[in-house]
């Protein structure tokens, strides 16, 4: 098992974070040694040029948080993040198409941002909170054919974020064809080691610093 | 008067289907509604659905954060008006304000407004975040940049559209730019207090509109 901050994605994507916020999220990032930071794309440039020749990565949000943006804007946020320097991409599923069972576009969409990343990371937002759990397993399934490398629960700013329920069905449905991430709610380390028991790889949270002082 | 051309009929939430976006045309058409405010994934079939009707489609942009980077707001607006949208509607960056970094504040409005031309754009302050001179300065970044329309909120943060904060944004324009206020109007005696305090839009929820069963009442001819 990998040492706990490195499960963490340190993140800060309330709409008021200033870019000395994002300056002191990198330090604390580099201090605290979690693998990276993740934030709204207006933020990926100076995240870039504030973990530079470190190994904290970065990461992107991409129509976020509401996931309602059309297909080709998402697309182009994610080109222009990549240029911008992230490393990986959170984005959200269009839920709306979910809900209406049109898996083919959203399969499609989500295909059409992973061609952009090349080897770079893609994690799907599912948006737990919302979903029923026949629609749980049906984004789950959908982000893997579309080549996810991470499902996400959680945006964070829907009704709840990650739970321990939500989490155990998705495992069982991804396996070991795609990765977890589990966020939204996760303040303190007995809740994160919970998570990283049931087999998450990464954890999104804007308390990480508490999680491994905690420990 | 009717209140209805003043009325701005918004769906935003993230689980919206293409069936809760063709239900609300109808009911805009109905009710003749001036405009639908929606996300920019279902502009192709509003306009389609809207095209022979007095009812405008309204994308929004960057929203609700308005946290995307610059580009991506302008891809996006110049994408929504090719699928059919006739208006913008804008989220300022608030973490730039914040920072009084009002140059990029300005320069991310601006780049959204160059590169849409005629289309009316609106820009949301999110005025529950903000304090009294933040209102103020987003204020003059919009009219320095020659924004249409000045909109109190998203209504996705902690509050909606004050009297209070109308009035400093009132105060501070003057007739240089339009406001559109929304967040928490549900019936059409709030509304009326809102175009008396000087809006020229009200932003009406579809989903809060039904909750409160009060959508019938806002098309009601008034006495004033």
């Amino acid at each position: 098992m990998k040492q706990l901050s490195r499960y963490i994605d340190h993140t800060l994507l309330r709409p008021t974070a200033t870019k000395e916020d994002i300056t002191k999220l990198c330090q604390e990032a580099k201090t605290f040694n979690f693998y990276s930071v993740c934030t709204n794309s207006c933020y990926t440039k100076h995240a870039k040029e504030q973990t530079l020749n470190s190994k904290v990565k970065v990461c992107s949000v991409i129509g976020f948080p509401l996931g309602a943006m059309s297909t080709k804007a998402k697309v182009f946020e994610t080109t222009q993040a990549i240029k911008d320097g992230a490393d990986e991409i959170d984005m959200v599923m269009n839920l709306g198409l979910l809900k209406a069972k049109n898996f083919t576009s959203i399969t499609r969409e989500i295909e059409s941002i992973k061609e952009q990343l090349k080897n770079k990371v893609l994690k799907v937002i599912i948006e737990t909170c919302y979903l029923t759990d026949d629609e749980i397993v049906k984004a789950c399934k959908l982000a893997i054919q579309a080549g996810a490398d991470y499902i996400k629960t959680s945006t964070g700013f829907g009704t709840h974020g990650a739970t321990l329920n939500h989490v155990k069905l998705m495992k069982s449905v991804v396996v070991d064809k795609a990765k977890i991430k589990a966020s939204g709610g996760i303040k303190d380390y007995n809740t994160a080691s919970k998570y990283i028991q049931l087999g998450v790889d990464r954890i999104g949270t804007s308390a990480g610093i508490k999680i491994v002082t905690d420990k | 008067m009717y209140l209805s051309q003043y009325i701005e009929y918004t769906l935003l939430k993230p689980t919206t289907t293409e069936r809760e976006i063709i239900d609300l045309c109808y009911e805009a058409i109905e009710h003749n509604y001036h405009v639908i405010c929606i996300n920019s994934s279902f502009v192709p079939l509003a306009a389609q659905f809207l095209k022979d009707s007095n009812t405008k489609v309204c994308s929004v942009i960057g929203f609700p954060f308005g946290a995307m980077s610059t580009q991506a707001k302008v891809f996006e607006a110049k994408k929504a008006i090719e699928d059919g949208a006739q208006e913008i509607e804008m989220v300022i960056n608030l973490g730039f304000l914040r920072s009084k970094n009002y140059v990029s504040v300005f320069k991310d409005i601006s780049d959204v407004k160059s590169a849409i031309g005629d289309t009316t754009l609106k820009v949301v302050l999110e005025i529950s975040e903000l304090n009294k001179n933040e209102i103020v300065k987003a204020c003059e970044i919009c009219v320095d940049a020659n924004v249409d329309y000045i909109k109190t909120s998203s209504g996705f943060s902690k509050g909606g559209a004050t009297l209070t904060a109308t009035k400093i944004i009132k105060k501070t324009i003057k007739d240089a730019v339009k406001i559109d206020a929304c967040g928490d109007i549900v019936d059409l005696e709030t509304g009326m207090k809102y175009l008396e305090a000087g809006v020229h839009r009200i932003g009406f929820d579809a989903i809060l509109s039904k909750k409160t069963k009060k959508a019938k009442t806002i098309s009601y001819k008034t006495t004033a």
